[in-house]
């Protein structure tokens, strides 16, 4: 849970294999990201067991979410009541943009930070 | 190879009429792979392609493996992140569905039932949500299940958001239920991309119990948070 990115990285690649880990250095606290779901120096490709795999972060998948191509409406979306809707607008209010989703509920947030009190 | 053709001619012509087969033929049918999903020049390729199903249950009624599979819609397939923004920009949010409803990504040749080859050795942590948290935890899912963040190979099958009366859940189901060293990194990367407390107590099921039981032997476990558990169970169309 609280291994870093590059960590992780290691543990995938434990095992005997000959592709090397991508290191990145660190120099400063100010250089991690602010979150796990983000890799120092900003990867978007790792080699790992097995060869090359396609490994993207979140926040690099979110920048891409209102590219042109990807506001391209699917050929062929089958529309279902309800569910599917060929205009954005129904779908997700702000197009997609989930910031009006209700707040945690703070006790949710609080148990993580038991341990400090 | 020209039937493969036509076929993928066929598929880009009219992708539903495709999906309309599917809920029409017997379960085996539908294990012929369809064509490989086209990626754009340009687009971000993903490590698999996917496909994107929807299934909704009448409440009350008894599900069976038969009508399970027939409920079940294919909504879309996509190889690239541009594709997956396409239909899931197109997808109303966990939080705006109906009650009994599912969507499933799956790997594509992967069907999100039990018997398929890929699951029927397989399990799946389950994570039950309080109302009003599943839109931003199944997006944190499945975006680190595109994104290639659970770091266990092809073990991954797919992801399920099912949508309850009293309470959201999902599911990440993978191939080999035995394989712990698997499967405590699925909960470990669920813990860490839905930002749980280290604390939540989460569910492993293989597919197996899942057939045969209806109901769980395992003691009640803790949700996210505090709402009595209701006696629906996802799994209750078995």
């Amino acid at each position: 849970m609280s291994a870093s990115p590059v960590a992780r990285q290691a543990v995938a690649q434990a095992q005997p294999q000959t592709i090397p880990p991508r290191r990145v250095t660190i120099n400063s606290p100010s250089e991690l990201p602010n979150d796990y779901s983000s890799t120092p120096g900003g990867t978007l490709f790792s080699t790992t067991p097995g060869g090359t795999r396609i490994i993207y972060e979140r926040n690099f998948l979110m920048q891409l979410r209102n590219s042109p191509l990807a506001r391209t409406p699917p050929k062929n979306l089958p529309v279902i009541p309800g569910v599917t809707a060929k205009d954005t607008e129904t779908s997700h209010r702000e197009n997609g943009t989930i910031v009006e989703e209700p707040e945690k509920p703070e006790n949710a947030d609080d148990s993580q930070f038991e341990m400090d009190l | 190879m020209s039937t493969m053709v036509n076929k993928y001619d066929a598929l880009k012509g009219s992708e539903d009429s495709g999906e309309e087969d599917s809920s029409n033929r017997e379960p085996k049918d539908m294990d012929k792979p369809l064509p490989p999903v086209e990626v754009k020049p340009g687009d971000h390729r993903l490590q698999f392609a996917y496909a994107i199903w929807f299934s909704r249950r009448a409440p009350g009624k008894q599900a069976t493996t038969q009508n399970y599979d027939q409920n079940l819609k294919l909504i879309g397939r996509f190889a690239s992140v541009e594709l997956f923004w396409g239909y899931y920009s197109r997808l109303v949010r966990p939080a705006d569905l109906n009650s009994h409803s599912d969507i499933h990504i799956f790997k594509d040749g992967i069907k999100p039932m039990w018997e398929d080859s890929a699951n029927k050795n397989g399990g799946k942590w389950i994570v039950r949500l309080r109302k009003g948290l599943a839109s931003r935890c199944w997006e944190n899912v499945i975006l680190a299940m595109l994104g290639e963040q659970f770091m266990v190979g092809d073990e991954i099958c797919g992801a399920v958001i099912s949508v309850r009366f009293q309470e959201d859940i999902i599911s990440v189901w993978n191939r080999t239920a035995q394989d712990n060293t698997t499967t405590s990194r699925i909960r470990d990367t669920l813990k860490r991309v839905l930002n749980l407390p280290p604390n939540t107590v989460m569910e492993y099921k293989t597919h197996n119990d899942s057939l045969n039981l209806t109901y769980p032997c395992l003691p009640l476990l803790p949700r996210y948070t505090g709402l009595p558990r209701p006696p629906l169970r996802y799994d209750s169309h078995h």
